[in-house]
Parts: structure tokens; sequence; C-alpha cells
């Protein structure tokens, strides 16, 4: 019984083997270089091709579950032969060292396919032993391999004249270990320490001439001190809209300044940046006595056609550049209070009051120290301390001091805003030595943002407040892509009983990358202490140029 | 009993010849240097005109395939089988074809002008080489290792994406402000899907418009496939492109000069980083909004997703930017050297490792994700342009 089993099942195997080679055919060939010589050490593959409809992902060779795949040398004379092929598609490969891999796609069937197969020699151009393949070549045809050689030759000397092929060389800074013999390793060694040291590199990099004129210009400017310009023009006009009096009533006026930057690289993470402003034209705030320029560009004016140095600071960074001190004559306001919403009198709001907050208490620029500790994290941290009286003959009588703390939010269901908290000091000043405030900009959508400020500050008999508020759109509801436009509105409270409140509302079109033209209409109520209050309406044009 | 013996050795021996045809054992020549290629980092490096694959787990560089002098490839990527891996010799005019096993360079083939990015089917078949200054597309047949056809009508292709289902491909033309479709079976030029409007401004500010165009960097696809999303660097938008009717169905403004959209690994955000007002949109693909916009640094590269975080790379300062993605707000700042330039990144498949090309410093940099410390892996070649491992999630160019 057992015996009849083992028969039968030997009977079986016999036909499944029968029935499979019946089913399979071969795949052959013979592998040639291109002068149909033999190339030794040649290997062929056959590789299946997943079958129509299966998954488009073939699995990974050497990966569980691969599609069995066959490899086998080629013999001596060439000819090679993959018996028991079963129908279907393949990939025929043939590899040898020193050419390139043949491979094609074949489709078996149950008739045997044999192959012809030439290999290319596979010339990598300055690696070792590229000249392998060339060397199986037959040697009745070493003369034209030479001619060739010397031809590609040619052409790389060629191509090194108009295309740049020559090494190129550039120093970089290396860290070495050099022994108690001045020895110089790679690597660690007993008894040597780690050194820096610069050293000269080549590379082959090819490069085209209109790269290297670039880069050469860019060298060129990364040394040369960069000049900028800013400049910009405000047209105003003035009409009463209520009280009486003010002489500045029908009034046109126009003020002009023009700004010249330099900054310049000194050393590593340390700057040099001056602006030199000169200032022409007539504000309204010299008719209109209100408690905040009506122009904020006034501030800048010390005297009408002179150049006068605004800002002249050097600025270095520490501590893995977290931390940021400039010191020099300095204009604070840039440091702190930054408001995305309402801060740049050159694109935004010109009220003075929708600018900056005059809590700050500060009128003019001067010598002092900002200090910035920003890690990006969110948080920031500043301080800063000024020369506050220019007429003061010694900085600690006229000392100004200003810290701030940063903080970017984003209150649930809204768009990134950022919060600030601010206190100062000013021992120049008995009536507004100590004040404080916040400020923020909140996205609500992402084309609508709010801003608001609050201030106070000391006064003789109580506080002075201040707060402003507003909107600016950008992104989108504007005429061209790059435009904005803001609405703004800032009330002013003295101790005293001065009292003034103002609303400005601006669109600003951007013309160019370096030209911008901005409409605005101001709209001020003045109500020194006592007296009946004054209105007027100032519509205004400003044209801003940077480049 | 003596004819049963002779039947089970004949069917014995038959059987082990029908099995030893059927699974020939390799007999390799060429050392296999590389058994799992999902174990490798890729490291493409310009100046010494190599492609260098690195251990994942040991850090140690196993091989390099050097490809020629004055090559000087751009992008390197693994086909999705993981047979081949494949870079464009931007100096050479050449792809380059190396055995994904043995690192040996097995082909190379003539392409057009400048190969820079390149991109494969799904399916592993077609590999397109794009040739920025050639205005063209290879079109490289990976079984039989040859170029069938030159894709033309495209300005400066620099990147190329496919549908999953490998029907489409995506281009994005930096010369242009348009998204090439490409269909796949014919490999040609369908159609062409233009992202946004030209401001009516434009002909008053000709410096900008007519001196040097930057259109769109590359076509990002949503990870179900549905939906890709385009970034157009002169007009700042983001437009999001239905792939089914190959219509634009939204246009998103983000900040100015965006360099091009990468996509979060959980599908819910983009981000693309603005090199004209150095700061990044956060763009959430649920509602299609910007979310937030963030500050960042000059010359931003690239973008990686990793333990809920993105990082930024700033090339010229060397920094990189971190963000939590959770609550899309700054999360720090890495310095990573002095005077350096850092290029592009790759991220592990565990979202775990980042991968980052340390160019003037020949090294690639691993940023823990989770801790932000990171490690230099020096001398892996000259002047490290990029990175690449299998099946990860930020596999891209500059």
């Amino acid at each position: 019984m057992v015996r009849s089993r083992l028969v039968a099942a030997g009977a079986m195997l016999l036909l499944t083997g029968s029935l499979a080679a019946a089913q399979t055919s071969t795949v052959g060939g013979r592998v040639v270089n291109s002068q149909g010589g033999v190339v030794p050490n040649a290997e062929a593959t056959l590789r299946p091709l997943p079958a129509p409809g299966a998954t488009p992902m073939p699995n990974m060779p050497n990966m569980p579950g691969m599609a069995a795949e066959k490899t086998m040398a080629v013999n001596a004379d060439g000819t090679f032969t993959f018996a028991g092929v079963a129908p279907g598609q393949y990939v025929l490969q043939v590899d040898a060292s020193g050419f390139e891999r043949s491979s094609q796609q074949v489709t078996v069937a149950n008739q045997p396919l044999t192959f012809a197969v030439t290999l290319t020699p596979l010339d990598i151009p300055g690696a070792e032993g590229s000249a392998e393949a060339a060397a199986a070549v037959v040697p009745d045809t070493q003369v034209l391999l030479d001619r060739i050689k010397q031809l590609e030759q040619r052409i790389s000397d060629l191509e090194a004249n108009t295309v740049l092929s020559e090494p190129e060389t550039r120093v970089k800074r290396i860290e070495v270990y050099v022994d108690p013999n001045n020895n110089v390793h790679d690597e660690p060694v007993p008894g040597a320490r780690k050194q820096v040291t610069y050293q000269r590199e080549r590379v082959y990099r090819r490069q085209w001439l209109t790269e290297k004129l670039e880069q050469a210009f860019a060298d060129q400017d990364s040394k040369k001190i960069a000049v900028g310009v800013s400049a910009a023009s405000v047209t105003q006009f003035a009409r009463r809209t209520s009280g009486n009096g003010g002489e500045a009533n029908g009034h046109a006026y126009q003020l002009n300044s023009a700004d010249l930057l330099f900054a310049a690289g000194l050393a590593q993470y340390t700057s040099f940046f001056a602006d030199v402003v000169g200032l022409s034209g007539a504000p309204p705030d010299a008719e209109i006595h209100s408690l905040t320029l009506l122009n904020s560009y006034t501030a800048r004016l010390v005297r009408q056609n002179e150049l006068n140095v605004r800002e002249a600071w050097l600025r270095t960074e520490l501590f893995s550049q977290r931390l940021a001190l400039s010191a020099g004559r300095l204009d604070l306001t840039n440091y702190f209070d930054r408001n995305a919403v309402a801060n740049d009198e050159t694109a935004q709001f010109i009220s003075d009051g929708l600018v900056n907050n005059p809590m700050l208490g500060l009128a003019t620029n001067g010598a002092g120290v900002a200090g910035v500790f920003d890690p990006k994290n969110g948080f920031a941290f500043k301080a800063g301390l000024q020369q506050s009286n220019t007429d003061a003959t010694n900085l600690s009588q006229s000392l100004y001091t200003l810290a701030e703390v940063d903080y970017v939010a984003r209150p649930k269901g809204l768009g990134e805003g950022s919060y600030r908290v601010w206190v100062r000091n000013d021992n120049s000043s008995q009536r507004a030595r100590r004040g404080g405030g916040v400020s923020l900009d909140q996205k609500l959508t992402p084309i609508f943002g709010l801003f608001g400020r609050y201030g106070t500050a000391d006064a003789a008999g109580g506080r002075d407040q201040f707060y402003s508020g507003g909107f600016q759109f950008q992104k989108g509801l504007v005429f061209n892509p790059d435009d904005y436009w803001g609405v703004g509105y800032a009330e002013t409270n003295l101790e005293r009983g001065d009292r003034e409140r103002l609303a400005e509302g601006y669109y600003n079109f951007l013309i160019s990358e370096k030209l911008r033209l901005s409409f605005h209409l101001q709209h001020v109520f003045e109500r020194p202490g006592g007296t009946p209050s004054v209105g007027f309406l100032l519509p205004a044009i400003r044209v801003q140029a940077r480049f | 009993m003596r004819n049963a013996k002779r039947l089970l050795i004949l069917s014995a021996t038959s059987l082990a010849a029908y099995i030893a045809a059927a699974t020939t054992v390799p007999l390799g020549a060429a050392v296999v240097k590389v058994q799992d290629p999902r174990t490798v980092v890729m490291i493409v490096n310009r100046d010494s005109n190599d492609i260098a694959f690195m251990d994942i787990t040991t850090k140690k560089i196993v091989g390099k395939a050097f490809l020629g002098n004055n090559v000087n490839p751009h992008m390197v990527m693994m086909s999705p089988d993981g047979r081949y891996v494949v870079t464009g010799g931007t100096r050479a005019n050449k792809a380059y074809i190396i055995d994904a096993h043995t690192l040996e360079l097995v082909k190379v083939i003539p392409v057009d002008i400048a190969p820079e990015h390149l991109a494969f089917s799904p399916d592993s078949r077609w590999y397109y080489q794009g040739n920025p200054e050639g205005d063209s597309i290879s079109v490289i047949d990976m079984v039989s290792l040859t170029k069938i056809k030159s894709i033309t009508g495209l300005v400066e292709p620099l990147n190329t994406v496919f549908l999953p289902d490998g029907s489409k491909a995506y281009v994005g033309n930096y010369g242009a402000h348009w998204v090439g479709v490409i269909d796949v079976r014919r490999h040609e030029l369908l159609k062409k899907i233009q992202v946004g409007d030209v401001p009516g401004v434009a002909k008053l500010d000709p410096e900008k418009y007519l001196g040097n165009i930057h259109g769109i960097n590359i076509p990002q696809i949503t990870n179900d496939g549905r939906w890709l999303y385009a970034a157009d660097s002169d007009l700042g938008v983001v437009a999001k492109i239905d792939p089914r009717e190959d219509k634009v169905v939204k246009v998103i403004r983000v900040g100015k000069s965006p360099w091009r959209p990468y996509m979060s690994h959980d599908g819910n955000y983009l981000i693309t980083p603005n090199n004209g007002d150095q700061t990044i949109s956060i763009v959430d693909l649920r509602t299609d909004k910007v979310a937030a916009t963030l500050e960042a640094g000059e010359n931003m590269t690239g973008v990686n997703f990793a333990a809920d975080k993105a990082f930024v790379i700033s090339s010229t300062t060397a920094f990189v930017y971190v963000y939590d993605m959770k609550t899309l707000r700054p999360a720090g700042r890495l310095k990573m050297g002095t005077n350096i330039q850092l290029e592009t990144a790759t991220t592990d498949t565990a979202d775990q490792k980042i991968y980052l090309a340390d160019s003037t410093e020949n090294a690639v940099i691993i940023i823990d994700a989770k801790t932000n410390a990171f490690e230099k892996i020096m001398n892996v070649g000259l002047f490290p342009w990029g990175t690449h491992i299998m099946d990860s999630k930020d596999n891209y160019c500059h």
C-alpha cells in the first residue's frame, strides 16, 4: 500500500515536471562588444515584469516576496541560455564591468528566443579603470582607440577654455589634528590636538561664463558699502471743519524727505549702518497745533534743507545670534512697539498718533544702546537706553530707558498676532518720568488685521493717556495684489486737559517694486485745555520711493 | 521495490532540475553593497561628481558611485521599485543610472541641456528627467534603459509630479506662469494650466516682470492624490488644481516670492517659504486659507516635517527655523554653523531624523526632530547638494 502511494506520488511529480517543461521555453543569446569580440566576465539577468493588471509596484529585489529573477554567468564564448522560462514579460539585462548595462523587454512564449547583445563601453571621464572596457577590445583597434583618446583630450582642452571646465579652487576652513611634531592628521591620533586651519580645495565643477561673471559681481558687491535711498513727498491740504481760529484753513503743505542709507559688514555678525536725512518743505504741524504730529516725517526735521545724521550705529550679534546689540545714534522706536499694522510712516498711516505711541515720550534720536534677545520661539525681550535730551552735557542726567516683552500668539480660531508690553523711564523729564503701555496686532482673517495701542505716563497731577486702534486689509479687497489700505483712530488725553481725537484712512498702491503711491484722509479734533474744539480735514498724497 | 526506488530517484532528480532552472542562484561579479535600499541615505555631491550612500544606522558611507569629472549631479532619486538610483548631470547634459544594490554606474544617457530635477512614474517604468535650460523633459524607459522621447514645449521645467495612477504628470514651469499637463501614455504635453493673473500694474514695473521671470517650481500633490497645489513666485499665489478636470479651483494669496509648496505629512497643511519677505505662509488645506504667516529667514531652500514640527532651511544664514505644527507658532531656530551654506534635506520614514546637506563643509547634518539636537557627518563628498531616502515624504531638491 505504501509502495503504491510512493509510486503514485513520483508519477505525479514527473507529470507536473513534464507539464511545466512543456509550458516553458529558453531565452539565450550571445554577448559581444562593439567590435564583435567576446566580453569577459559578463553576466545575464532575466527579471519577470508584473503581469498585466497586477499591482503596479514590483517587489524590490532581495526583499521578501520578491519576484524570482535569474542571473547567470555568460560562457567564455559569450553565450548564455536560461532554460525553463515560463511565458510572460521579462527584462533581459546583461552586465559587464566597464560596459553600459544592456536592458531590454522580452516576451516569452513557447518558442525559444535568442538575442545578440552588444555591449557599449562605459566611459567615465576621470575615473580609474575606465579604460578597462577599451582594453577588452581586440588589439587591432588599439590605434583607432588611441586616436579617439587624443581627440577627446583636444575636446576637453577646448571645453576648458570655453565652458570653464578647468578645476575650480576655493579656500576652506578645515579642522585637523596636529601632533607634537607638528605632523597634521585628518583624524584624531593620540597626543594630537584639534586645530582649525585654512586650505585650498580643488574641485571639478564645470561652470558657464555667465555663472562665473555673476559670482564675480556678487563677490565684488559683498565687499562694497551698500547704499540705499528712501525718498518721500507728502502733500497735505487743510480745511477747518469745526471750531474757530486756526491759520491753517485752506492751506496746502508739502514736506519732502530723502534718506541716504549706508550699510557695511565689518566683521562676523557685526555691521555698520547710517541714515543721513535731508528735509525740505512745510508740514501742517507748524500751523495746526496738534498734540501729535499730523505728518510723522516732521519728527525727522531738524533744519530745513540740511543733511542730518538720523542714525549711525554698530550692531553685533551674540550667543548664536540670539542677542543683537546696537550702539550709536539710535531711533529706539525702530526696536520697540513694532506694530505690524501701524508703525511705518513710509508705507502705512502718516499721522504720528497712528505710527507711534506718544506715551513712549521719545521725541528725538540720540546716543544709546539697544539690545534684542530673540530666540525665535515666539518670545522676544528688548531693552534700550538712549540720551533723551540732546542739550544735556552728560548721559546720566538725560537717560531714557525702555524695556519690552513681545509674544507671538494664535488665539483659538484666529491667525497669528503679536502682543507687546513695555515700560519706560526718563530721568530728564520731571513731568512724564515713567510710562507704560501695550500694543497688539492681530490677524482675524488672512486678509484682515486689527491693531491697538494703549499708553500712559506720569503727569504733574495725574496721568496722560493715549489709545489707538484700527484695521488693515491686504491681499484682499484691493485693486492690485500688493496694495493695502487701513483705517485708524487715536485719542490723546493729557492730564492738563488737552485732548486730541484723530482719524485717518489710507489706500496704498504699489506702482512698482520701488515706487508706491498712497492717498490719505485725516480728520483731527484738537481741544487745548479749556478751549473749544477745532477740527481739520486733511486730504493727503504720499509718493514713496525706495531703492 | 527496485522500480519504485528508481522512480523516486528519477522524480527527485527531475524536481531538482526543475527547481534549479526556475531559481538560478545569482552569480554576481559585482558586489552587492546595499541589500535593502531603504537603509541608506543618498547624497548627491555636486563637486566630487558622485553619489554617496550612507548607512542610516551606522552613519558610515558604504559606497560611492563616481559619475565622471565635470558632471556636477544635481538631484538624486531612487526608483520606487528600489532597483535603480538616477541623477542628472547638469554640466554633462546626461542622465546617470546606478544599480541600487551594487552601486555601480550601469548606464549613461545623453539628455537635453542642464538636466536637474527628475521624477519616476509610480510603477518605476518611466524616468522623467527635466532639462530646464533645454525647455524639455527627457523620457527614459527604465526597462530598456534608453531615452525614448523628449517632451518639448515647456518653459524651464523645474519639477515634475506624477498622479498616483501614473496616467498624467504635472510640470512646474519656472519660466512661465502655467503648469504643464503631460499625458504619460503618449509622453506629450496635453494642456497648460495658468495659475493666476498677472496684475494690471505689471506693465509699470518692467524691471520685475520683464527682467527675470520666477514662475512655478513644482505642483505639489496631496497625499490622496486628489488635488495639486502650485505656487507662483512672481505672482505670490498658490493655485489649487483639480487634476480630474485640470482646472484651477482656487487661488490663495501668500507671502512675497513663494519658492514652492511643501506638504505636511498628515496632509493638513502646506507651507510656502516666501523669500521675498522672509516669511513662511502656512495654508490650512481643510479650508484652503492662510492659517499663519510667520517670520523666517533668508534664502530658504526647503521645508521638512518631523515630530509635529516643520524645519525650514535658510541656506545662507545657516539657520534652520523650527515651527510647531500643532500650534502653528515659531518654536526656535537652530544655528548649524558659521560661514556655511545649507542646501536641502530629507526626512527618514519614521519622521524622526532629518538629513541636511551642508555643502560648504562637505557634510551632512543629522537633526533629531524631537530634541532638535544635531550632529555633523563630515567628508561625505564635495559640496553635497541634496539628500534622498527611499519612501521619504520629504524628497525634494532646489
